[in-house]
This record gives C-alpha cells, structure tokens and sequence, in this order.
C-alpha cells in the first residue's frame, strides 16, 4: 500500500500509531495545540485577514489552503511570529505567543523558495539553529546525522546550496526545520517550485516525517492533491475568512459553499442555476442549464421548497453514462473529449445557451467518445449538490 | 567606392588649410596677446590695446589664459609657434623663459634711451645676462596697511608695532601676516641681512642674521604681538574687522577691501635693531616677445606701447596698477590714490625676486623650517640648517648618464617575450581561421581601442618612459634606473629617515587602512540603519548622507582646513566649549593625520553607505526570516548572515575606496598640506612635490607615480584574487 493512498485513507489514528512503532529521542517534543483567534491582519488600508480562527489539535498535519492572496501566508507568518496580529491572540502550547518574537515560540519553518543561507554548507544550514542554541556539538552531530539519513542528505552535507538541485534544496530545507525537533512545524508551499514528479515524491515523504515525528504541523498549499492527501484536518480560507474546515474527504464529499465547492476537485464541479420542482412521489428535482437532477430528499429536507431558486452542482466524476432505457438526467452534446487512457473528460452542453458541462468517461466510453456525439448521463441523487443562489451556502448547511 | 567620400573630404579640408595658412601669410598686421588678468586689469589693457590697433591698423588678438595653465600653455605653444606674439608675465619665471627659449632679446622695445623711463628696481629684474628681456609694466610686493583708527603714531620701525601691543586691546593684534610663509618672512630676512637663494642658487637662509630673522618672529608670536598660524584669509579677516592694527600684504588685498576700516598703505618699516629696512621680493609683470614675435616689428611695437606713458597712465586709473612708469606717477590724477603711490614707493626698496628655477625648492623646506621655530620644536639654527640639508638633498644634481643597457635590455627583452608570445599565438593551428572570422567584431571595437590607447595606456607608457630621466625641464637627462635605485635606497639617508619612501609608505598604508576601514564601518552602519523599514523620511535622509560626496572634495577639504584653524576653527571651539583644552592640530603628527583623516572619512563614508545600501537589497529577505525563525536575535542575523552575505559585494568597493584612498591627493594636500614638517605626506603628495616644488624633477616623480602603480596592481591582484573566490561562493 502506498503511502500516499495510506495518507488519504488514513487520518489521524494512523498518524499516532507510527509515532509508537518508531521510538523517538527522549528530546523529541511531547505534541503541542496551536489555535488562532480571532485573528485579524491588515497591510496599509487592506484587510487581509478578518477575523480567523484556527485549532490544530495536538500532533495533527493542518493544511490550509484557499486561492491566491487570501492571506494563507500571512496567516503563516502570524503563526511565526514574522508578522504581528492587529487583533486577536495567537497561542502556542498552551502559551499566549501573541507578541512573543520567533526564537519564543519553538517552531521550525520551510519556506517557499527554501531560504536555505547561500553562504553555509549543507551541515552549516542544518547546524545554524542549534548552534544559536549553544546545543553541544556531539548532539548537533547526532541530529544532523538523524535528519540526513531519514531525507538521504549524507552525500550533499559539504555542498553549499548552490551546488543542489531543486527537491535537494527541499529537502534540506526540511532537514533544517527537522534538526531543530520544534514543537510546530509550518510550511509554506514548499513543494510549488518542483516539476510534478517530484512533486509527487516529497509529498509522501512529508506526510512519512509527519508520522514518524508527530509534530504539530501547519501546511500552506494551493494545491489540492496536496491538500486531500496530507490533510487531517482542511482548513480552507477565503476572502480573509475561513469558509470551511475538516477531514478533506467530509469538504470534498459535502461542501459548505458554492467557493469550496468548485475550489476542490479537478476538474471542477458542473454548477448550474435552476428551480426545484416537485415530482410526483414527494421528490424533488432541481432543473436548470439543461439538467433535470433528481435531489436527496434526506439530505435537504425542509430547504426543499417547490419553485426555489438554487444552484445545483455535481462532479465530473459523479455523472455516469445513462443504461439503455433509463431516463437521462441531462444530454450532453460533446464538444472535445480529453482522453488519458483509460478514462476521458468530455467537455460539452446539455443546453445551447447552458453552463459548459464537463463528464469523466470511463473504459468502453472512453474509448468510443467523439466530438459531436451525444451522451446520455445520469446524475445519482447522493451526489447532487444544491446551494442558495444568493449566499452561495449549501442547503443542507443553512 | 566606399574610401572616395574620406578621401574627397581630406582634399578638401588640405585646401581650405593652405588657403587659410595663405591669407594668415598676407594679412601680417595682425597679433596675439596672451595674458592672465582679469577685471579692471584686464579693461584696462582691452583699452590700451584698441587705442593701439586705430592708431596702427593692426589686429590684436587678446587672449585670456587661465593663471593655473599659463606657464605650460606657453611651454607646449611657443616652441611649435602657435604661441603668442607678446605674452604678459611675472617676471618670476624668466628664468624659465630663457632656458626654453620661450622670450627673445626686447631690446627692441626696450632701447638703453628708454630705461630711464621705468623704475631702476623693475627694469634690473627684467635684466639677465646684460640683456633686457621684457618692458615693465607694473611691479607687485608686500606693504604695510595699517589701520588708522587703531594707530595714531606713525610706524617707521617694527618695534614701533611691537609697541602697540601695549596700547591695544587684548582682542586686538597689533601685527598680522602669514607669517609661517616664507614669502612673507623674506622682508625679515633682508632685514637681518639674509637671504633665501644665493646668488649661487644655493640655500642662503642660513646664518646668524636668518636665525636672528627667524627667532623674531617667534618672539613676536609669543608676545602675543602676530597671532597663531594665520592664513591669507584670516589676515584679511582680521583687519577687515579692526581687530589686526597693521598688516602686512600685497596689493591684491587693496581689491578686497571696502570702507570698513580707515587705512593707509605705506612701506614695510626698519627693524631698529639692525638698522635695516625689511625689502620685500618684488614681482615685476611684464610684457615679453616671443622669438616668433621678435621678427613682427607690431609685435615689438605694442610690448613697446604698452610700457608708454600714455598706456601707462591708463593701466594706472582703470587697472589700478602699481606701474613702473615712471612719468605715470607726475600725473596728479594718478598721484591721487595714495595707496598704489605708497606700493610704489615700497616697490623702490623692493628686492627683484630671483629669476633662478631653483628657487620654486626652497619654499617648503623653509616653510617647513619657520613653522617648526614657531612651534617651538626647534631652535632657529637647527631647523635652518635642517632645512639646508633638505634643499641640498632634493636639488642634488643627477647622477652622471649611466649605460642605457639595463634599461634597453629589459625594454628588449619585453618586446622579445611579446613577440614570441604573439608568434605562438599566430602559428597555433586555426588562428587564421579564427582571425578572419572575428574580423567584423573588430571594426567593432577599434575606436574604443584606439581611445584607450591614447588617453589611457600612451600617457601610461610616457610617464614610465619618464621615470629614466632626471633633472629640470629643458636639461633632462638619461639616468636609466638610477631614480628607482634613489628612492628605494631612501637617497642614501636612513631608510625610515624624514622623507624617505619607506616612511612615506608606511604613513599611506596607515592612512588607506584607518580610512578604509572608517568609511566601511561608517557606511555599514548607516546603511544599515537607512535600510531598516519603520525608519521616517527615509528619501532625506539619504541625501542628506550623501551630499558630503556631492560636494566637490577640495571645496570639503578647504572648508574642514578652516575648522581645524587653531585659534579660530570650530573643532578647537567645540574643544573648548566642552572644557577641552584647544589643539594646534597641523604641529603633531597624530592631530594632523586625524584632521586629515577625519576630512577624509566626511568625503568617504557616503559612497560605502551606497554600496552597502545596493548591496542589501540583494540579500534575500527569506534567509533573513529563515534565521529570525531559527532563532537568532538582531544581532546573530547581522552577524552571521548579513555580514557574510554583504562582505563579498563590498569588497570590490573596499578595493576601489583603497586605490582612491591611496592616492587621496586632495585631503593630504589641502588639509595638512604634509604639516607637520611633511610627516603626513602620502605617496602621491611627495610625489607631487618633487614634480612641482623641486624644480621640475618630474623623472623622480614620474619613479614615484610608476612604484605607486605597481605597488597598487600588486595589491589588486592578491585583494583581486580573495574577492573572486569569496563570490564564487555565494554566486
Ligand atoms: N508585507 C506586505 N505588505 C503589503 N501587502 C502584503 C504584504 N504581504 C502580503 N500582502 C498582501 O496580502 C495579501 C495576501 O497575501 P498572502 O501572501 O498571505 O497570500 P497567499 O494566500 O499566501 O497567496 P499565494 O497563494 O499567492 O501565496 C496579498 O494581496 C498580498 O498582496
Ligand atoms: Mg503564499
């Protein structure tokens, strides 16, 4: 089983079994809570963050993720302390760290471009921090040595930066926020300058270091597989706010507005806006765009009023071809197929004037999709996703 | 096709030349006057010199030549004749005049009949050889003004001055003059029967009446009767605000003065004890022909008109010369200004200042002997004597023409390397091939090439080619490595003697690493401190800090020379006024190399604040928060990233600032002026005085010129070195 499909299984249990099996150091941390509250961060006359409040639970992986320039960095860096809060408290451990500055509150950070010290060796980049601490030489030894092996570091430790590749230069940055067993870790984008592979590769070995040290961590990423497999819990941030937050498969499966539901998943979500009617059996069906989806009466319950006016959404992937006599929820008239072997996307209408709808195909369909060809697609009614039009919210979470 | 147009316009330019050299040919009625005066002078010799052309139908081109250029203007202009017909001149440099060919006999203009016209003292100064070369025009020499409202009884004799030290208030100076100058202590030495040159062009300021001269004047210092180091501004100063009863100066401070005082001029006075009158060195300006204008009978005839009675009278009322006419002086009109009547008069007892080159070699060691009397560092016959040996030394004649063969060999064995070098580099395989394909880049780069060649690397080649030579201009002679051989030997004198180059070089490398290291620090800090993000007004302050760059250095230097003024500068003031007592900062060697070392600093920080402003925005701002987070305070950042990341950058500026520091002319010169006693001469200052105050040894100083560069490349190379490698690091 591979990691990666482990850690998007997987959620915290897991985290903390790894965390027996491997013994750790005596120094190693006991596992910190970090909350934010209330936070609140302007530049100038902009106000970036507008009130955030934030629980990392003790030894969980937070990832933090929302579209660029909603102020996940800035979070970051309030968290570290490289920026102040104008409002709202900051605790770390327990510990009011609101106008503490960095070096107080015991946290390691890997930045986006690494910022590795141009100047130091690789051992030097590791041993920098512990070395301010005046830690005795065997002991930064020893680290050094923990952190090259778990990272496969040995044979750089005499370059300087410069002489490293890109996922070199990562991991060493990783490596020095590792030396230096802090009690929160924080990450910014860390794996944004990497091509896809490699992207890939790092990402199982951060969640592998989360499992073995168990440290309190926050991730900033604008990448969702990123987001999805290393999270245990999901905060997503918009608009200076956090709009929703849990287990990433709870925010994929049941977004709480229309924002995290096209912002996760990929590709995005079909939205449409329509009415719902009443069918005949108590059922309702929301039409628009083209489709007419049949709801989970369960799942809405009383929001679901004939002739209200909804957006109504479901995933690429949630729409299957339709049997032969069943009757479709909608007719896609394809426009360009994708195709990526064993699966394809088919990009069309299901109305002229319609939203563009967008189908994954599988197998057999994959395969015989054409442009111009005509697709009959049913929606299962668990997938349908219906929101308010006007507040964006979803109708089940009014 | 492409040569016709360059070719055509050679043609033609060749053609217009020779027709302009042609009309130059026929139109002869026509000269050029070269002269260096300015204002009503120069109004008045525009109006001698019309009355001249309407009365003789001749052109004359007057043209003003900057004092500073004069004497080299003539020198490159005269010998290849495009000089003047008729130049206007002190009589000071005849001698120089003369052993270049520059001046021809005026006899011409000047006939025995016409001496007695002119004053006995100007025309003997214009005399050399038995051959009058010049026509006096008007005569220049020290006077004494004296300030009427302070003095009521009539000066005759120097204790009379001496005496109003009792009258005065303790504000007031009864005597003021530079009296530190030689030229302005020359007076006394006539007085006590001495004189500066020999007639043998020997160092005569030596002897009983020198000493007597020179230990006078200290006395008079320290009776309070002539204030502490007085400069030429400060004299002026001084009496312009009554607080100098009498001064002494030249006619030119005539110019300065308004009413501010009730004055009168008259000569300098007798000093009783020795019965003598002080005669002051008597410059005579004059007008001279060139050889070329010798053979123009209009040329000998303006140097003529201009001596006349009628321009002399002219000169008198709009130049307000002292002229050496004599029938300008019957003339009531003339007689009315009773100060140029009174420098008249004292021109008359006046001593022609020697025309010998070697003279210019006697100021500083003189200079250098006065100040150190009235420092109380020497008795007057040391110091003289002291002085005695230092002009023998520099005026020592050179050293028979040795053999040219080291020279020639090792110019040969260059060219031999550069040959074989070039042949190698020719028969490697491919170069033809090489040639022929970059030989459209050089089209490009030629003219730059060629430039470099001429501005840069051909003076560069002459000044070494220089350093083989020694004597005077006009007597140089070949002495191949004779001149390194005397420098580096310290002139057969103890190899860290006064003066000697090891000496010299260990104060310059004192002062390129105190400086250096002042400029990096101050810059750094303040760099720094202008980076920092919640700093206020930023933009001003920054050119607030760099405007001591902005301003150009000598006008810094002169300014901080006046603070560091020991009686009336602001540095001694704020000394005071913090209870401090008062430095006389040019008498030690310590206070004069701070003085200059502080003028310096002022000129030098802003650039290296500059550089580390650049260099900090290229230090990226992430590392910096990596460490913060990492845990390092303000100062482990700065420690041990900043600092490491901003070494690298600076240090090209670091060599750059050394190389100027080495070579910093302006501060050392200005400032200090090498005070005291040359201590705090650098290399390049010494090197400036053996090529302008010692008689025009420019082989010696081009040796010395030619030793700082290679002392420099040397260094450059081993410092060039360090910074490549440090920046291969982090690059
Ligand atoms: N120091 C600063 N001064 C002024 N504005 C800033 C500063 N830092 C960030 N901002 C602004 O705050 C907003 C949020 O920035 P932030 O870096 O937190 O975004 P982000 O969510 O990390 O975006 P991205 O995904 O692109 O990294 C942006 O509009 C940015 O321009
Ligand atoms: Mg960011």
């Amino acid at each position: 089983m591979s990691a990666m499909t482990e850690a998007a299984e997987e959620r915290e249990p897991r985290a903390k079994a790894s965390v027996e099996e491997t013994p750790l150091p005596a120094s190693a941390p006991r596992p910190i809570r970090c909350a934010a509250r209330g936070v609140k961060k302007a530049f100038g006359k902009t106000q970036i963050l507008k009130g955030v409040d934030l629980e990392i639970a003790e030894g969980s992986f937070a990832v933090l993720v929302g579209p660029s320039g909603c102020g996940k960095s800035t979070l970051l860096r309030l968290v570290a302390g490289l920026e102040e809060a104008d409002e709202g408290k900051l605790e770390i451990a327990g510990r009011d760290v609101t106008r503490a500055p960095p070096r107080d509150r015991d946290i390691a950070m890997v930045f986006q471009s690494y910022a590795l010290y141009p100047h130091l060796s690789v051992r030097d980049n590791l041993a920098f921090g512990l070395r301010l601490k005046k830690t005795p030489q065997a002991e930064i030894d020893k680290r050094i040595d923990e952190a090259s092996q778990m990272l496969g570091l040995g044979h750089l430790l005499d370059r300087l930066p410069k002489q490293l590749s890109g996922g070199q230069r990562q991991r060493v940055a990783m490596g020095r926020a590792i030396v230096r067993r802090p009690n929160l870790f924080l990450f910014d984008e860390p794996l944004s300058n990497l091509d896809a592979a490699l992207r890939a590769e790092v990402r199982v070995e951060i969640r592998r270091m989360h499992e073995r040290l168990g440290a309190t961590t926050l991730y900033v990423t604008h990448d969702q597989v990123e987001a999805m497999t290393l999270a245990d819990t999901l905060w997503v941030l918009n608009g200076g706010l956090v709009e929703q937050k849990g287990a990433p498969l709870d925010v994929y499966a049941r977004p709480r507005t229309k924002f995290v539901a096209t912002f996760l998943g990929s590709p995005q979500m079909n939205l449409a806006e329509g009415k719902l009617q009443k069918a005949s059996g108590g059922g309702f069906v929301a039409e628009g765009g083209g489709m007419a989806l049949e709801v989970d009466v369960e799942r809405f319950g009383a929001a679901l009023e004939d002739g209200r006016e909804v957006a109504l959404g479901v995933r690429p992937h949630d729409l299957r071809v339709a049997q032969p006599g069943e009757s479709p929820s909608l007719e896609l008239r394809v426009e360009i197929v994708e195709a990526l072997g064993f699966e394809a996307y088919a990009y069309g209408w299901a109305k002229a004037s319609g939203p563009r709808v967008i189908v994954r195909l599988e197998a057999e369909h994959a395969r015989r999709a054409r442009p111009g060809d005509v697709i009959p697609l049913v929606a299962p009614p668990e997938h349908v996703h219906l929101f308010c039009q006007k507040s964006g919210v979803a109708l089940d979470a009014e | 096709m492409t040569l016709r147009r360059p070719l055509l316009v050679l043609v033609a330019l060749v053609l217009a030349l020779a027709a302009f050299a042609c009309g130059g040919a026929t139109s002869a009625r026509r000269i050029t006057v070269w002269h260096a005066y300015r204002g009503d002078e120069e109004r008045a010799l525009k109006e001698v010199a019309a009355r001249y052309e309407v009365e003789r139908g001749v052109k004359v081109t007057l043209l003003s030549v900057p004092f500073d250029a004069y004497l080299s203007k003539l020198q490159a202009a005269v010998p290849r004749g495009n000089g003047p017909d008729v130049f206007i001149d002190a009589h000071g440099r005849l001698g120089t005049f003369t052993k270049e060919g520059l001046v021809a006999d005026a006899s011409g203009a000047i006939g025995e009949a016409d001496v007695a016209r002119f004053d006995e003292t100007s025309v003997r100064a214009l005399t050399q050889d038995g051959k009058r070369w010049g026509v006096p025009l008007a005569t220049k020499c020290l006077a004494l003004f004296v300030n009427t409202r302070l003095v009521t009884s009539e000066i005759a004799t120097l204790e009379d001055v001496q005496k109003l030290r009792a009258t005065l208030p303790a504000s007031a100076v009864p005597l003021a003059y530079e009296a530190h100058t030689t030229y302005y202590h020359v007076p006394f030495l006539h007085a006590f029967g001495a004189e500066l040159l020999g007639s043998a062009g020997d160092f005569a300021m030596v002897g009983r009446g020198a000493e007597d001269s020179v230990a006078l004047v200290r006395d008079l210092t320290k009776d309070h009767v002539v204030p502490d180091e007085p400069s030429g501004a400060l004299v002026k100063q001084l009496f312009v605000q009554g607080q100098a009863a009498v001064v002494i100066s030249g006619p030119w401070l005539l110019s300065e003065l308004r009413d501010e005082v009730p004055f009168k001029v008259q000569p300098l006075p007798t000093v009783a004890k020795t019965g003598k009158k002080m005669r002051p060195y008597l410059t005579v300006e004059a007008a001279f022909v060139t050889p070329d204008g010798a053979g123009k009978p209009d040329a000998v005839g303006f140097a003529r008109w201009l001596g006349d009675d009628a321009s002399a009278r002219t000169r008198a009322l709009v130049g307000k010369q002292v002229v050496a006419t004599k029938s300008a002086w019957a003339d009531p009109e003339v007689a009315r200004s009773s100060a140029l009547a009174a420098f008249h008069a004292a021109a008359a007892d006046a001593v022609p200042t020697p025309t010998s080159t070697r003279l210019q070699a006697t100021w500083v060691p003189a200079d250098q002997a006065i100040k150190k009397v009235l420092r109380g560092e020497a008795e007057p016959k040391a110091a003289l004597d002291e002085a005695k040996a230092r002009f023998d030394d520099v005026m020592r004649p050179p050293p028979p023409s040795p053999s040219p063969a080291p020279v020639m060999l090792l110019a040969g064995g260059a060219l031999l390397a550069l040959a074989y070098f070039g042949v190698r580099r020719a028969r490697a395989p491919g170069f033809r091939a090489e040639l022929t394909r970059s030989l459209p880049v050089y089209r490009y780069v030629i003219h730059a090439v060629v430039t470099v060649c001429v501005l840069v690397v051909l003076p560069l080649v002459a000044g070494a080619a220089t350093s083989f030579f020694a004597g005077g201009r006009g007597e140089t002679r070949f002495v191949g490595f004779e001149n390194y051989a005397q420098i580096l030997t310290a002139r057969g004198g103890a190899l860290l003697g006064h003066g000697s180059f090891y000496l010299t070089l260990l104060v310059t490398i004192l002062w390129t690493v105190l400086n250096v290291a002042a400029h990096v620090g101050i810059g750094l800090a303040l760099g720094l401190a202008l980076a920092r993000p919640w700093l206020r007004l930023k933009a001003v302050w920054r050119v607030l800090l760099i405007l001591p760059w902005a301003v150009p250095s000598y006008v810094t230097a002169v300014a901080w020379k006046g603070m560091f003024h020991r009686q009336f500068g602001a540095m001694n003031a704020i000394l005071t006024a913090v209870g401090a007592p008062p430095v006389s900062w040019f008498s030690h060697f310590s206070t004069a190399f701070t003085a200059n070392l502080l003028t310096n600093v002022w000129l030098g920080f802003p650039f290296m604040m500059v550089v580390t402003l650049g260099a900090l925005t290229s230090i990226p701002k992430d590392v910096l928060e990596a460490a913060e987070v990492d845990g390092a305070t303000r100062w482990q950042r700065f420690r041990h990233v900043t600092a490491p990341l901003l070494l690298p950058q600076l240090l090209p500026s670091i060599m750059l600032g050394s190389v100027w520091t080495f070579n910093m002319f302006n501060v050392v010169f200005l400032v200090s002026g090498g005070e005291p006693d040359g201590t705090t001469d650098i290399l390049v200052s010494e090197a400036y005085r053996w090529a302008f105050t010692r008689d025009s040894q420019y082989g010696y100083a081009a040796a010395y010129a030619v030793l700082i560069f290679l002392l420099l490349f040397v260094a450059t190379r081993l410092l060039g070195a360090r910074v490549d490698r440090a920046k291969a690091k982090v690059a």
